[in-house]
Formats: C-alpha cells, sequence, structure tokens
C-alpha cells in the first residue's frame, strides 16, 4: 500500500461511511443466513422428522416474517449502527440497549465461529489426508474476512454480494437439475418420508425441532446494522429486508424438497452437509464439486457478515460509553469501526478452536431468540410512545398488532423447544445476562451521560 | 432537572471492565460445557437383528444407506440413536422463572433509566 | 496439495494479522483520540434531513 493516509474527515469529524444500497442489505441480510441451508436446517430433522422440517421451516418462516416486518419499521424510523440497540435505548431503555447490544454480539460472533468451524471441517472432509486439522482453514477464514471487514464496508458487501449470489444460484441449479417436476427418477420422496417415519416422535418432535427451524433464517434481522452506512436507510432496509426474506424463504422450501427426498430422515438430521451430501447423491461430480464450493461461500459470507454486524453493534457500545468510549474508534481512511473489529477477532478465534460446532449454535441460536422475543414488546412499545402520525416512519408495517403477538407466541414456543434439548445451557445463559445486567445496571451505567443517549429528533414520548 | 456528569473513567478501570466482560463471556460459555450440561438426552434403543428391515428402511432408503457407504451394522447406532423426550418439569419450572424474573428485571430498570434520559433530554431545553 | 494449503493459510492469517496490528498501531499514533471517536449517532439524520410530521 502506497497511498497515504489522509483523513476523510467532515469538518472535524470521523464517521462511518454512507456508501450502500438495497443490494448491499440483502448480500448482508441473506449472506449470513443462507448457511443455515447447507447446515443446520437438518438438525431439525433430527429432532422430529423429515415432516417436522417442513413445519418448522414454515411456521419459523412465519416467524421471521414478524421479525422483519417488525424490524422494517423501527429501523427505517430509528436508523443507526447498532441496530437493534439503537431501538432499544429509543424505545425500552439503557439496559435493554445493552443487553440487546450483547444478544447481537454473542449471535452473530457465535455464528461466525459456527461458520469458521463448518468451513474447516468441510475442507478436511473433502480433503481425506490423515492428520489434516480444520485450524489453519478457520484462521484463514476469520483473519482473511476481519481484514476485509477492517478494509472497508463497501469491498466486505461488494464481496458478500458475489459469493451470496453464487451459494444462491447453485442451490438454484441443483434444484433444477433433480428434475422436481417428476417423483421417482431421481427424488423419492414417497418412499422416504412415509406416513410412518413422518412425525417419528409426533408433535413434541415438532416443537423440539423448533430449535433449529430458527438456523434457516438466523441473522436476517442483521440487516439493520447497517443502517448507518447505506444510502438511503428509510428506504433500502425495508426493502433490502423484505427482499432478502422473500429469497429465503424460497431457498428453504427449495432445500426441503430436494434433501428430503434424497436421503432418509435419519441421515439426513446427523449429516453436517445436506446440499453438498444430496450433490453428492445425484452421482454427477460436477453437482457434487460445485455444492462443496458453494458450502464454503455461504460459509464466509454469513462469517463475513457476522464480523461486520457484530462490530458495529460493539462499536455503538462504545461510542454511548457503554463500554470503554476506545472502542468507537473509526478508522480515519477505511471509516470501519476498526478497533472492534479487532478486538472481537481473537475471541471468536479463541471460541472457534475451543468450542464445537453443536454448542457455538446453540449459544448463537439463544441469543437470537431472546433478541426476537425483545423485538415483540418494543414495537409494541414504539407505537404506544410515538402512535403512528407522531413521527416520521420510512415503513409502517400492517397487521398491527399481529405480527407481534405471532412474533412473541413463537418464542414461546422456542424456549420450550431448547428446554427440550438444551435446558440446562439456557438457564446458565440467562444468568450470565442476568449478572452482567446487574453489572451494568448497578456500576458500569455510571459512565454514561443521560440526555445525550437519546440522538433521534423526535418529540418527547407519550406517558413521559 | 440538572444535568448528569459522569465521572471520567480511568484507563485501568476501562482496561478492567473490558476484562470483566471478557471473563463473563468464557465463563458462561465454558461452565455449561465443563460441568457437561450441554447437549440434549440421546440414547441408543439397540437391536439384535441388524437388517435393514429391522431397522425399518425399506429398499429406497436402503440402496441410499449403501450409495453413501453405510452397512446395516454400521447404520445401527446412527438409525437407532433416538431423543427420549421428558418433560421435567421442575427444570421447566425453573427455566420459566428465569426467564420471566430476567425480563421482567430488565424492562424494570430500563425504564428507570429511560425516564432519567426523557426529563435530561426534553427538559433542559 | 491440501497439506500445502493449509500452510499457506497459516501464513495468509499471520500476514494479515501483522498487518492490521501495524495499521492500527499506526493509526493509533497519528491522530489523536478525539478525532478518531468523534463518531456521533444519528449526526447524518440531523444535518441532512429536516426532520418534519
Amino acid at each position: 500500500m502506497t497511498v497515504t493516509l489522509e483523513p476523510a474527515i467532515h469538518g472535524d469529524r470521523v464517521s462511518l461511511l454512507r456508501v450502500l444500497g438495497p443490494a448491499h442489505v440483502w448480500a448482508l441480510g441473506v449472506g449470513i443466513v443462507l448457511v443455515g441451508e447447507f447446515t443446520g436446517w437438518n438438525f431439525a430433522a433430527d429432532k422430529g422428522g423429515a415432516l417436522a422440517a417442513l413445519i418448522v421451516c414454515w411456521v419459523v418462516g412465519l416467524l421471521y416474517t414478524s421479525v422483519a416486518m417488525i424490524d422494517s419499521e423501527v429501523t427505517s424510523t430509528v436508523a443507526a449502527a447498532g441496530g437493534q440497540y439503537a431501538q432499544a435505548k429509543h424505545i425500552v431503555g439503557p439496559l435493554m440497549a445493552f443487553n440487546v447490544a450483547l444478544f447481537l454480539v454473542f449471535a452473530y460472533t457465535m455464528l461466525e465461529v459456527s461458520d469458521a468451524i463448518l468451513l474447516g471441517d468441510t475442507i478436511v472432509a473433502k480433503a481425506g489426508v490423515e492428520g489434516l486439522t480444520h485450524n489453519s482453514f478457520i484462521a484463514a477464514t476469520i483473519v482473511v474476512l476481519a481484514w476485509l471487514n477492517y478494509r472497508g464496508v463497501l469491498m466486505t458487501l461488494n464481496v458478500n454480494f458475489v459469493i451470496t449470489a453464487i451459494a444462491y444460484i447453485s442451490i438454484v441449479i441443483l434444484f433444477f437439475s433433480v428434475s422436481p417436476w417428476t417423483q421417482g427418477a431421481v427424488l423419492k420422496l414417497n418412499e422416504l418420508v412415509t406416513p410412518g417415519n413422518a412425525l417419528p416422535y409426533g408433535w413434541i418432535g415438532v416443537i423440539a425441532a423448533f430449535q433449529f427451524g430458527i438456523w434457516y433464517y438466523l441473522g436476517i434481522e442483521g440487516t439493520t446494522q447497517a443502517a448507518e452506512e447505506v444510502r438511503s436507510p428509510a428506504r433500502s432496509l425495508p426493502y433490502g429486508t423484505m427482499a432478502g426474506m422473500i429469497t429465503l424463504l424460497i431457498a428453504a422450501a427449495m432445500t426441503w424438497y430436494v434433501c428430503a427426498s434424497m436421503m432418509p430422515w435419519e441421515y439426513l438430521g446427523i449429516t453436517y452437509y445436506p446440499l453438498w451430501d444430496a450433490g453428492k447423491l445425484t452421482g454427477s461430480p460436477l453437482l457434487e464439486n460445485l455444492l462443496f464450493v458453494a458450502t464454503l461461500l455461504a460459509a464466509l459470507a454469513s462469517a463475513n457478515g457476522c464480523i461486520n454486524d457484530a462490530a458495529r453493534a460493539w462499536f455503538s457500545l462504545g461510542r454511548d460509553r457503554y463500554l470503554p468510549t476506545w472502542f468507537s474508534a473509526v478508522h480515519p481512511r477505511y471509516r470501519t469501526p476498526y478497533r472492534s473489529i479487532l478486538f472481537l477477532l481473537p475471541i471468536a478465534l479463541a471460541f472457534a478452536f475451543i468450542a464445537d460446532l453443536n454448542q457455538a449454535i446453540t449459544f448463537s441460536i439463544l441469543s437470537g431468540v431472546l433478541q426476537y422475543t425483545f423485538m415483540s414488546i418494543n414495537i409494541i412499545m414504539f407505537r404506544k410512545k410515538w402512535p403512528l402520525g407522531s413521527i416520521r416512519r420510512g415503513y409502517t408495517h400492517p397487521f398491527h398488532p399481529i405480527p407481534a403477538i405471532v412474533l412473541f407466541s413463537l418464542c414461546v414456543v422456542t424456549f420450550f423447544a431448547i428446554f427440550l434439548g438444551f435446558g440446562s445451557q439456557l438457564i446458565a445463559m440467562v444468568a450470565f445476562y442476568f449478572l452482567i445486567s446487574l453489572w451494568f445496571h448497578f456500576y458500569r451505567y455510571k459512565f454514561v451521560r443521560r440526555g445525550d443517549q437519546f440522538t433521534m429528533p423526535w418529540p418527547k414520548p407519550q406517558g413521559y | 432537572m440538572s444535568r448528569y456528569t459522569p465521572p471520567e473513567q480511568s484507563k485501568a478501570g476501562q482496561v478492567f471492565d473490558i476484562a470483566v466482560v471478557v471473563v463473563a463471556i468464557f465463563v458462561a460459555l465454558w461452565l455449561p460445557l465443563k460441568l457437561g450440561l450441554a447437549g440434549a438426552a440421546k440414547s441408543i434403543d439397540a437391536l439384535d437383528a441388524k437388517t435393514w428391515e429391522a431397522l425399518g428402511q425399506n429398499p429406497t432408503m436402503a440402496s441410499i444407506w449403501e450409495k453413501l457407504g453405510y452397512t446395516p451394522e454400521t447404520a445401527h447406532d446412527i438409525i437407532q440413536n433416538r431423543f427420549h423426550y421428558v418433560i421435567d418439569w421442575p427444570t421447566l419450572v425453573i427455566m420459566a422463572a428465569v426467564l420471566i424474573g430476567y425480563f421482567v428485571f430488565l424492562f424494570r430498570a430500563s425504564d428507570r433509566e429511560y425516564r432519567d434520559v426523557i426529563n435530561e433530554k426534553f427538559d433542559d431545553k | 496439495m491440501w497439506t500445502l494449503l493449509s500452510y499457506a493459510c497459516w501464513g495468509i492469517s499471520i500476514v494479515l494479522a501483522l498487518w492490521m496490528l501495524y495499521d492500527w498501531f499506526k493509526v493509533d499514533t497519528t491522530f489523536s483520540e478525539e478525532v478518531l471517536t468523534s463518531s456521533r449517532e444519528g449526526e447524518l439524520e440531523a444535518a441532512s434531513e429536516k426532520h418534519r410530521i
């Protein structure tokens, strides 16, 4: 690099750069999530059978459609880096915001860790070389992507757009190359999913499957983290998020159809590479290799988006003094929250080396569901404190409060599902959030400026 | 209402706070693993007859298993490894209480802090 | 070939990590802390969008 450091300072301030369009928002949202089609969703089949995986695909799709609608409304109005964190700060209060930011950082960092482990394991499985471990590939994934994020958001999300599109197209290619319109040739859904084995555990299995059903879509709400970097947040964020959600619903349906028609559910439930396996089972080396590459690309895109989102949430915490202001530094040339990116890098690396894939996924899902529970209450409070017409909203979601109620009910079901699978871990995690909340409320909050946290040019909320 | 001026935090204090958060994160992740709490209850319902029929696999399924490189013997542990969903009521009650308590505390404490924010933001104009 | 790739991955990781550390050090010593942490939430909205109902 021969270019000298020229500070891109407007006035005397350095801020994040507004360069992104709706396509980047789509790439950020879908990029994070799409890996879920390549691994993770299929564990829902393990929990409740192939049909349960399909049912949760739809029902959890409903949960996330509610998330996307609610999120689009609030974030097109509260457009700030940190996304749901800034929403919580303006609508519920500082302690909630602190917790939401932690949910975000953990959900994304653990998702990044899972992606890196998946990528490493996929390469090791492909290589089949004695003694080859996944550590070097994990390290390269995390460090290279952190570097990309460090160097600028536009390049990061351009890359994400390309690799996400390739991974997505490969699912479409797989779908059409197994002649989905005729059963019996390649696809044998009737023989693989029979009345006898469709729901091997009955309905309790369907509920248990919710835990991994989340994985079909986890992370789509991350689009809001880009709020300070999109050119017109009020338009691009709802548009990119909704388009992303539609894309994902289609991908999830295609993935289930192909995989359930090609593998017995017992195998589907334990494999780490359902789509790659489907590619193998077609017998075509071309498809097999395509799906192998697509699995890697999807994992990369996801980890990339996660670094982006986790760093922004961490950065926002520093900016409001919830954590030391040191984290709120913006790189004068690349205009990225570079210290947050660097700080989270070794944490992600450490967990990628010590945690296992299941645990990382569960931690991520738990933090996600805690956050959705917050969102359902948040939107009700938002409409109450600032009724329609009292402030300008970029987008107003229809059927309020039905999406909020649906979201809340499905979160309760998902908590029950997690209880069936990982009950004690849920208690341990909530205990952690509880303790750190006490720490924040009684100690850390004294360093926070009060009125300055409220940055939106809104009137006083009703009832205060 | 007077403006609240937070104390300046020393460098050492900042570093200490970061360390607290990092340690808390690691403990939260490590403890469940160390105590063996992570992971769901799955156990193998062993069968004596190891054939595809006994394992409940029809010829189509059996052919796919074989394509994937499994024999009835090697697939046995995968197919018969089942969940045993039992609702452990005391744990469920504890979990529900912890979750509800957590959210109630969050919203109540947040609201107290939020009132300060609103007062300072809108009253000193 | 895979083993070689594995070594290449370690190499890339170390080089990029060192570069980031170097750049971090350079930035932190070139610019003052006030400039680096001068980003404010909602600043652009206030400046560029006149808020009307």
